[in-house]
């Protein structure tokens, strides 16, 4: 037996990260014209299979949904499922699933295509944002055709969120037993003709579940990833909504045809030393300290997003629930300090200009920038820089010393915390940091159920990074997008994802042309 | 076949524009590779991040680029970067293709039927796609790029090598020399190697700028030499994101690599008219 | 004795396609860590994954093995599934082909006419601006690559005047490749057409008091045709190099976009799918044309 009271549900709703920022509700002063193909630019799509998806997670949305959604504030909603609720231990969970959904072939989802989601989930998909939360899952029951429930071994404050990425789609999609092709989910729109790095184009869904919802008749989604060239083609009319590049909002704001919005959350820009095989002298904290003072977060924040960036020293900004503000305050870098990183290099017997600091960074300008902060102390830099791939398997060798890089927005903070464990996923980024001291803690946090005491876990295990320098935050920035003045209803979410509980694709209107 | 051809009735003997332009230009690129960046000194990397994409004023003849960066000091940079990655792809031309080229003219038998097979494979290959696929097979930097340009133009001077070896072989005067008791390595160096030279001097003048073009092109798709690396084709790439805001970024590096470009292409037409390893080679693929 | 120079051709251009197809087969084996190996460090696999997806994508068996498997998949049409995309390739190329036809037929239809044009108008009146015309493609051919041309070209209609998109624009790229090409086909063409007009028998056909635009018509240019169709060949298999450029310029998804971002991606099978339909057709292209310029000149064999 569960019983679900008001007050895990209430804790829950705190523990999801909280902005400031209301959710803007779709604006429907007008009544929405239906009709109409959306063009609409974002990031690209790497995989026809939802489950099996390494990159991004901005187009899987439209076509397939999840038990839960994050909201446009952070919260965790009920969606495909009507309502949820937790044991008070947190061990179990409970979804009512929502009547009359229906997958795009009509089929009726019920609790035993959902079962059967998670199950391919768990056998299949054994790295990644849902790896560590279906290890400790005990089973999976069914127990009538509206009712799922997901029993664990102990307790995973972060599952409700990550389940907002746990795909439901109908087993009868084609290549259910190895790789999806055809993608049959309940979203607003239909999987149609993918073109990989080019488009997809996505037919609404007519029998979507929200009543009198999509507006749109199609979506057609650009996957060029070419947020320069967006800039252009949303300002010549080509495109309705686009994901833009930084760079080029002076031009964009100054056009009148077009609004910029951005993602609620942020994306965090951080510079990290190798630690898993660290290379003197940069295994002495006192040197990755003086590196740190070199390190100006006001420029270097301002160089990347202008007057949008944040300077913090933490994973979450101020506002978000698990932000601390006398961290912040105390901040031992919040200012560059080149003087002090000189003496502490003398006092280490360090002499700048006999290293070599081997960088390692994607193709974009903020890295030159960072190679020239290091440089200011009398390092010479070897900078490399490549493309994703390239940079991934650069950093995979573990011969650098230190890589600036950012990660974008997160359904939860346990995501963030997660790339730091010794066994997390794809930790490169943060130089593969393996400290049993830090796993207890990330672990110890992520299985608290109280939100309060989950929250002052997590800042020991941030300051323990902090301490130890794993990696040094630079500040925040959020990613952009351009909507042009005849889309309405459009909102852009917390995360990459186009299509929410509250916001997104399936509330998108055309405004007839005046 | 020169511009000048044109003109040929009013050319009077002496100086014509038509080649004291380009040499000049060329000199002056080569001037500003050479002794340039001490000219200058002003450091090419160094960042100004209060003064960004800047239009040309006093402190910045040329304007920033988006790091805020002297462009005039780059372009000089660039000149001396994007002439050495050109130059040692040519290096890397000369030494595959005229080099083995000739020895394996020499040599005969299967090494040079397998050697000019390998080369004619090279050759059936778009440039352009070859050295792309060469430059992720060996990885990114000046020294890899220089080697897949070397392998791409490689052939140009296999055929040279061949032919004109061959050409000179037959020619009686090596016949002669022959008879009267010359060693192969007498003929070799004294009347072989001379006029292959010649041959390859003028190659060279035609292959340079494309190996000075493939870079720029390279860089311009990501795959060239290092961020810290600016070669032209290096500086187009990253400025071309603000084009609009700050031309000038982009056409200063567009106009140095045209117009030299050009100068050398007009210069090495003039070397062709002498001698032209196209007819020896066939065709121009 | 024509016969037997066109079989030789053939058979030159069948063993091209052989070698080809086993360098770029053994181009992508050279790469340091094997397409699991790069697939794994984003997907995360398990060393027992990994050794399964060895197995299936053959990877276990030796070169020779490989190689034989390989062409044999090819030449039933089966290009081999996209690691990245878990695609079949032929399906991604059969979406990207016919961007980047277009943008090669419009591009040397451009070039054709304008190259073709100039030249004739240049011997046709020798005295008229058409003699520069025809300097003036060739200088910028050889002096403006074609991404640098993209870029002053949008700087001035896209950003400046604004009167087009940049976005899918076939249009201007065709014709930033049709100057290109219209300038590497004109001045050889212009210079043969001149040497044409200096021979006997069109010295006959002038003093018989033919108007001089039928002579060019008539005599000249037929005569060179020859000339422009091995010029042809040439400019089409450089034409290759100059669609990548200007499909990732104007956001063109074709084959030279799909080259590049197999490449980023590390998508082998895709890489070498792509770079053995470039390489293959320029070869074919070429072979075509040496066969068609025999039987137009005899002369040649």
């Amino acid at each position: 037996m569960f019983r679900p009271t008001r007050r895990t549900l209430v804790a829950w709703g705190l523990g999801a990260a909280l902005l400031a920022t209301p959710a803007l509700a779709p604006a429907l002063a007008n009544e929405p014209q239906y009709g109409g193909t959306l063009r609409f630019a974002t990031l690209g799509l790497d995989t026809a299979d939802p489950h099996r998806h390494t990159g991004s997670i901005a187009v899987q949305q439209a076509y397939a949904e999840a038990l839960t959604s994050i909201a446009d504030d952070g919260s965790v909603k009920p969606w495909l499922a009507e309502s949820f609720s937790v044991t008070d231990d947190g061990t179990a969970y409970t979804f009512t699933l929502r009547d009359g959904v229906t997958f795009h072939n009509g089929e009726v989802m019920d609790a035993d295509a959902v079962k059967a989601n998670f199950e391919r989930i768990k056998a299949n998909v054994t790295k990644g944002w849902l790896a560590s939360a279906m290890k400790l899952v005990d089973g999976f029951e069914a127990p009538d055709d509206r009712t799922f429930v997901v029993k664990m071994q102990e307790p995973y404050a972060a599952f409700l969120s990550l389940i907002s990425e746990a795909w439901i789609l109908s087993p009868q999609s084609p290549g259910w037993d190895d790789t999806i092709t055809t993608p049959i989910g309940t979203g607003p729109f239909v999987f149609g003709e993918w073109t990989p790095q080019v488009e997809l184009i996505a037919p609404k869904h007519e029998a979507y579940w929200q009543e009198g919802l999509p507006y749109l008749d199609a979506v057609h989604f650009d996957l060029r990833d070419a947020a320069d060239e967006n800039a252009l083609a949303l300002r010549s009319g080509d495109l309705h909504v686009a994901r833009v590049s930084r760079d080029a909002l002076p031009e964009l704001r100054a056009d009148e045809a077009i609004d910029v919005q951005f993602l609620k959350d942020t994306t965090w820009y951080f510079w990290s030393f190798n630690n898993r095989s660290p290379n003197p002298p940069f295994d002495n904290l006192k040197v990755r300290e003086a590196v740190a003072l070199a390190l100006d977060k006001s420029a270097y924040m301002n160089f990347i997003a202008g007057a949008d960036g944040i300077v913090t020293n933490q994973m979450a900004i101020p506002g978000n629930f698990y932000h601390d503000a006398d961290l912040h305050a105390s901040g031992a870098h919040a200012k560059p300090n080149l003087t002090q990183a000189k003496e502490i290099l003398a006092q280490e017997g360090v002499d700048p200009s006999t290293v070599t600091v081997e960088m390692v960074s994607w193709q974009t300008p903020y890295a030159e920038v960072a190679a020239q902060m290091v440089k200011e102390l009398g390092f010479d830099v070897n900078h490399r820089a490549l493309d994703d791939l390239g940079a991934q398997n650069a950093l995979g060798a573990y011969d650098w010393d230190l890589a600036p890089m950012a990660s974008g927005p997160r359904a939860d903070i346990f995501l963030r915390f997660v790339r730091f464990m010794s066994d997390g996923p794809n930790p490169v980024l943060w130089g593969g940091v393996q400290d049993e001291a830090l796993d207890a803690l990330i672990n110890a946090g992520v299985t608290t159920v109280d939100a309060q005491e989950r929250r002052a876990i997590y800042l020991k295990a941030w300051q323990h990074i902090m301490d130890n320098y794993y990696t040094v935050v630079a500040g925040h920035a959020s990613n952009a997008f351009g909507v042009r003045d005849d889309v309405g209803g459009f909102t852009t979410g917390f995360t990459w994802s186009p299509n929410r509980v509250d916001g997104g694709l399936a509330f998108t209107h055309l405004k007839p042309a005046d | 076949m020169s511009v000048s051809t044109v003109r040929r009735g009013v050319r009077r003997p002496g100086f014509s524009l038509s080649l004291v332009l380009p040499v000049g230009f060329v000199a002056l690129v080569v001037a500003a590779a050479v002794i340039g960046p001490q000219l200058v000194g002003v450091d090419p990397l160094a960042q100004n991040l209060l003064s960004r994409n800047e239009g040309p004023s006093a402190a910045f003849p040329l304007g920033t680029d988006h790091l805020g960066r002297d462009v005039l000091a780059r372009l000089i940079v660039g000149a001396r970067l994007s002439l050495w990655t050109g130059f040692l792809g040519l290096f890397a031309a000369l030494l595959i293709g005229g080099v083995l080229g000739l020895i394996a003219t020499m040599v005969r038998g299967p090494f040079e039927l397998a050697f000019f097979g390998a080369v004619d494979l090279v050759r059936a290959m778009p440039g352009v796609l070859l050295a792309l696929l060469l430059v992720v097979a060996l990885g990114a930097g000046i020294g890899p790029v220089a080697l897949a340009l070397g392998i791409t133009f490689a052939p140009f001077f296999a055929h040279v090598a061949r032919a004109t070896y061959r050409r000179e072989h037959g020619m009686t005067y090596v016949t002669a020399a022959r008879t009267f008791g010359a060693s192969e390595r007498w003929i070799l160096s004294f009347h072989i190697l001379p006029n292959i030279s010649g041959a390859f001097v003028t190659m060279a003048a035609i292959i340079l700028p494309r190996c000075i073009v493939t870079e720029s092109v390279l860089s311009f798709l990501g795959l060239g030499v290092e961020p810290d690396t600016p070669t032209w084709g290096r500086m187009i790439a990253q400025a071309a994101r603000f084009l609009e805001r700050n031309p000038t970024a982009v056409l200063a590096p567009v106009l140095a690599l045209s117009l030299f470009t050009l100068s050398l292409t007009l210069v090495g037409d003039r070397l062709r008219a002498r001698f032209d390893p196209w007819r020896l080679v066939g065709s121009r693929s | 004795m024509r016969e037997v120079a066109a079989l030789a051709g053939l058979l030159r251009a069948a063993g091209l396609v052989v070698g080809i197809t086993l360098l770029i087969f053994l181009f992508v084996r050279v790469v340091p860590g094997d397409v699991v190996d790069l697939v794994g460090i984003e997907g995360g696999l398990t060393d027992a994954m990994k050794e399964e997806m060895r197995q299936e994508l053959g990877l276990n068996q030796s070169l020779g093995q490989q190689f034989v498997l390989w062409v044999g998949q090819l030449a039933q049409g089966d290009f081999g599934l996209s690691i990245r995309y878990h695609r079949p390739v032929a399906d991604l190329i059969a979406r990207a082909l016919p961007t980047t036809l277009q943008l090669a037929a419009l591009s040397f239809t451009i070039g054709l006419v304008l190259g073709v044009g100039a030249a004739v108008a240049a011997v046709t009146w020798p005295r008229s601006v058409w003699p520069s015309v025809v300097q003036a493609l060739n200088v910028w051919s050889i002096a403006v690559p074609t991404f640098c041309a993209g870029l002053l070209l949008i700087f001035v209609f896209v950003l400046w005047l604004g009167w087009m998109p940049l976005l899918g624009n076939l249009w201007l790229a065709s014709i930033i490749l049709g100057v290109d090409v219209a300038g590497q086909l004109t001045k050889p063409l212009h210079e043969d057409l001149k040497e044409t007009l200096n021979a006997t028998f069109v010295k006959t056909a002038r003093a018989k008091g033919i108007r001089p635009i039928l002579v060019i018509w008539r005599h000249v240019l037929p005569n060179s045709l020859s000339v422009l169709l091995s010029l042809s060949g040439l400019v089409l298999a450089g034409l290759v190099g100059g669609t990548i450029t200007m499909e990732l310029l104007f956001g063109l998804p074709g084959l030279g976009k799909l080259a590049l971002d197999s490449v980023l991606g590390r998508d082998y099978p895709a890489i070498q799918a792509v770079a053995v339909i470039l390489a293959v057709s320029v070869v074919m292209v070429n072979a075509l044309v040496d066969l068609l310029a025999r039987l137009i000149d005899p002369r040649l064999s």
